[in-house]
């Protein structure tokens, strides 16, 4: 994982696209404008065994890929890293067929080919944005229950004293 | 609008307009196929072209973004009086790597439209002497916009003397027959195309490792309006069309092998040279 400055871990952000020179594009921009820690991946199987070892923040799929398309590996982001946000990047071609697999793999964003570097980069943005809060929620809904729980315990201990 | 296909008989007509007539009809019917082929792979060509342009446009973004980071890089290290900072080299070197990507896109673009280009040419209707390869390599450019990643092509050349032939019809032929090939494949494969010449013919040989042809499809392969495709995909005019194009049209010949389970192999062969024009009936 990247560190910045302060020691803080980067987002992790994977980029899927069976095009060399869209995901070589992608990550010279992001690098140029952000800290991230960006992995490529050409072949959707290498990345969905990548999500299965590595914590990610977001990942970016290209839709029509060959072994698997851009639905189906997201379905696996889905169920292997469930809080890790999911956009599809389609060409126009495929718009339709992405439509309808939409709601069954809960993306966050679905954008279009060709691309805007600025609009990727807010979708992105935001993307880790949710992820982060999303896991800062589960962290305190977790806190929460154990407090809850030692209170219940002294609760009855207490109880149990006085009767 | 009347049926291309029917030939009215008018009083005094001769047989001579009547073939007139015919040849015609034909070469509408050939055109209307040619432009149907086109517009299903126009979605291949334009995913295909998509590509290298949405890298391109970024790339741009990116080397504007990158020239201003540096500037102020530069600006800074001067009024500092100190060396540029590491990420200058960084920059540079991605923006170098960034305007070669750019060069291969635009390449891959251009490649699109200059097949595209061959394929609508017009005036393709003309008797030429060819070289069979190029039309065969452009026809695979195309096709190739619209299965590149499932289906391996290998081409086996063998030498060959220019072919006259009309090529436009030969491009229509050839594309058909690596289309239906790319298409019997289920999943992953490898479309073969080899050619020799033998003797005063050239032999243009096209294989797949597809499912085959069922034994009850044989037969009627060739027919016209038979399609073992759903409804709605194709006009099961294809080989009816080529059959036309290789044996009416060049006296040539059009045959297949096939084995299910293994794949199989269609065979062109034409003459090098079309006799001159036939003696008036």
């Amino acid at each position: 994982m990247n560190q910045d400055g302060n020691g803080q871990t980067q987002p992790v952000v994977t980029i899927v696209d069976d095009e060399e020179m869209v995901i070589t594009s992608v990550r010279a921009f992001l690098t140029l404008e952000t800290e991230y820690d960006i992995h490529g991946y050409t072949d959707p199987e290498e990345a969905a065994r990548f999500l299965e070892t590595h914590p990610i923040d977001v990942v970016v799929s290209d839709y029509l890929m060959p072994k698997m398309n851009g639905i189906q590996l997201l379905g696996k982001a889905k169920q292997l890293q469930p809080e890790a946000a999911r956009v599809l990047l389609t060409g126009h071609a495929d718009k339709q067929s992405a439509i309808q697999a939409i709601n069954d793999v809960g993306l966050f964003q679905y954008l279009e080919k060709p691309w805007d570097n600025s609009q990727l980069l807010l979708v992105i943005q935001s993307a880790i944005e949710r992820t982060q809060l999303f896991r800062s929620l589960r962290e305190k809904i977790l806190e929460l229950d154990n407090a809850h729980s030692s209170l219940k315990d002294v609760q009855s201990r207490l109880l149990r004293a006085f009767l | 609008m009347s049926d291309p296909g029917a030939v009215r008989l008018h009083a005094g007509e001769s047989v001579e307009e009547l073939r007139e007539e015919l040849d015609l009809s034909n070469r509408k019917l050939a055109e209307a196929h040619k432009m149907a082929s086109l517009g299903r792979l126009s979605a291949g060509i334009v995913h295909e072209i998509n590509t290298p342009i949405g890298s391109i446009l970024s790339n741009n973004e990116t080397i504007r973004r990158s020239l201003e980071v540096l500037r102020k890089l530069i600006a800074t290290a001067q009024s500092e009086q100190q060396p540029l900072p590491a990420k200058a080299g960084v920059i540079l070197e991605t923006l170098s790597s960034l305007t070669d990507i750019d060069k291969l896109a635009c390449e891959r673009i251009y490649a699109v439209i200059r097949s595209l280009k061959t394929f609508a040419r017009v005036n393709e209707s003309d008797l030429r002497k060819v070289d069979i390869h190029e039309i065969l390599l452009n026809t695979l450019k195309l096709s190739g916009c619209v299965f590149r990643r499932r289906v391996t092509v290998i081409t086996n050349f063998g030498d060959l003397p220019e072919v006259e032939c009309y090529p436009g019809l030969m491009n229509q032929a050839f594309l058909n027959l690596v289309v239906n090939a790319a298409q019997a494949i289920q999943g992953d494969g490898t479309v073969t195309v080899n050619t020799r010449q033998d003797g005063d013919w050239v032999e243009v040989a096209i294989t797949d490792t597809g499912s085959g042809i069922p034994l009850d499809v044989r037969k009627r392969i060739f027919a016209a309006g038979f399609t073992t495709k759903p409804i709605g995909e194709g006009t099961g005019l294809g080989l009816s069309l080529t059959r036309e194009i290789i044996e009416d049209t060049h006296g040539g010949r059009i045959w297949f092998d096939t084995e299910l389970g293994t794949g199989t192999t269609f065979y062109i062969k034409i003459p090098i040279q079309q006799p001159r024009a036939q003696e008036q009936a």
